[in-house]
């Protein structure tokens, strides 16, 4: 039975996966879920995802959630297609969990929560964004990049020279935040570099056309 | 084997005993040096060589430094993978539900619960100022809503990925064991979750690391 992704084409972590499917070359059935309708929410979902978000994946009937988990599902089931997206070596590994680690604690609370104020608020509730709030969180993630700057200017990549998952996990937000009228990326060479790079990977673009069964 | 490890001290932070509880878990000798936070000794530019968010803690093993609290447990429980209790799944379907659960525990409890103890503790005592109790209960009132899911996942299996422990339901231990001290009862009122959380303080590797840690080598 071929992998079936459950999401939604414009949500984040629903693109996160459907990135990493791509990357490493595996079919799979896309099912989108109505967020609008509140789908996510019915009993029905919360029995595969109990915390009602998107995305899940039911790989013959093994049930995942949380994007970052899946994606590592992914890559580690399937290694040796695509591109090598976890480190083999031990200290090499140990860099890409560090890597990893700094996307979760030090950009994507500042990011999504600029995005969803932003891009989200207004689409979603037709709510006027709050500007200060959206500024405060922009600027926090200036300080952190201001880091991936430094870290950036010795390595291509977040880990080192070689693209990972943790690399690939920035990409969704990273590449909103432009949308928001936010040059925090651009202002900063190194990491405007890194975030093109990864932007001009098939698996990113194909995801950018919307994302749809490939099976 | 030593580890070197450049830790926190005084009012030693619980990024490091998340770290040092998986060290005693697996076994490892480890040296603890202390990093004067109150000196600003971790913005320094020598110390952001190491660790360039200026953030503790950070280890060195022989020579190979890392940082970021949860990659330096991942490193450890693998490394010594052999010894010690099997922190981290061998099969995949398994592991998978592991790297679930970790993921579980960054996106729907640290946040919070970390705003929650740094507003009600770490604020008062490192700058003196009072805390915001409005801004606490926000964050009391969103982990309260996690927590609710957690209780179900918790009712239908011992931990948080299963029927075993694994590193995902230790990486909890630091925060969820300051909450009662800021007179949060978010998981006293779920039993399933409270049972779950005595169950991983009672180890012997978080009560030898609760009131303090020190070098084992």
């Amino acid at each position: 039975m071929v992998l079936t992704l459950y999401g939604y084409p414009l949500a984040t972590c629903t693109q996160r996966v459907a990135t990493v499917l791509h990357e490493k070359q595996v079919p799979f059935k896309f099912v989108n879920v109505n967020l609008a309708t509140g789908e996510h929410k019915a009993p029905a979902y919360l029995e595969k995802q109990p915390f009602g978000q998107v995305p899940y994946i039911d790989d013959d009937g093994f049930v995942l959630y949380e994007s970052r988990a899946i994606s590592r599902y992914i890559a580690e089931k399937y290694d040796s297609q695509g591109a090598l997206l976890i480190p083999k070596d031990a200290k090499d590994k140990a860099l890409f969990e560090q890597a990893a680690s700094i996307e979760t604690a030090n950009f994507d609370g500042f990011a999504s929560k600029a995005v969803s104020e932003k891009i989200f608020k207004p689409a979603f509730t037709g709510a006027k964004p709050d500007e200060a709030f959206f500024e405060t969180q922009i600027t926090e993630l200036g300080k952190k990049l201001d880091v991936y700057e430094k870290i950036l200017s010795k390595q291509k990549y977040l880990a080192g020279n070689e693209v990972t998952l943790a690399d690939l996990f920035h990409l969704p937000y990273a590449s909103m935040l432009p949308q928001t009228g936010s040059k925090v990326i651009e202002e900063r060479p190194n990491v405007a570099r890194w975030v093109d790079d990864l932007k001009s990977r098939t698996s990113w673009q194909a995801v950018q056309q919307g994302i749809t069964s490939t099976a | 084997m030593k580890v070197v490890y450049d830790v926190t001290t005084k009012r030693e932070l619980r990024q490091t005993h998340r770290v040092a509880t998986i060290l005693h878990k697996k076994e490892v000798p480890f040296k603890f040096v202390t990093v004067d936070l109150a000196t600003g000794q971790h913005k320094a530019p020598v110390y952001l060589e190491k660790q360039p968010f200026g953030r503790i803690p950070y280890i060195d093993d022989h020579g190979f430094i890392l940082y970021e609290s949860r990659a330096i447990s991942l490193y450890i429980a693998e490394k010594y993978g052999e010894q010690g209790a099997l922190l981290i799944p061998k099969d995949a379907n398994d592991k998978a539900l592991f790297e679930q659960a970790a993921s579980i525990e960054t996106a729907n409890f640290d946040g919070f619960a970390g705003n929650a103890v740094t507003e009600k503790i770490f604020k008062p005592a490192f700058t003196g100022a009072k805390p915001d109790e409005v801004f606490f209960e926000t964050q009391i009132t969103e982990l309260r809503k996690r927590l609710d899911v957690y209780k179900k996942i918790l009712s239908k299996q011992k931990y948080l990925a299963g029927n075993e422990v694994n590193l995902a339901d230790l990486f909890y231990l630091p925060y969820a064991s300051l909450l009662p001290q800021m007179g949060s009862q978010v998981i006293e009122e779920r039993p399933n979750v409270a049972r779950w959380v005595d169950n991983l303080k009672s180890r012997p590797s978080w009560q030898a690391v609760k009131q303090g840690i020190t070098s084992t080598a």
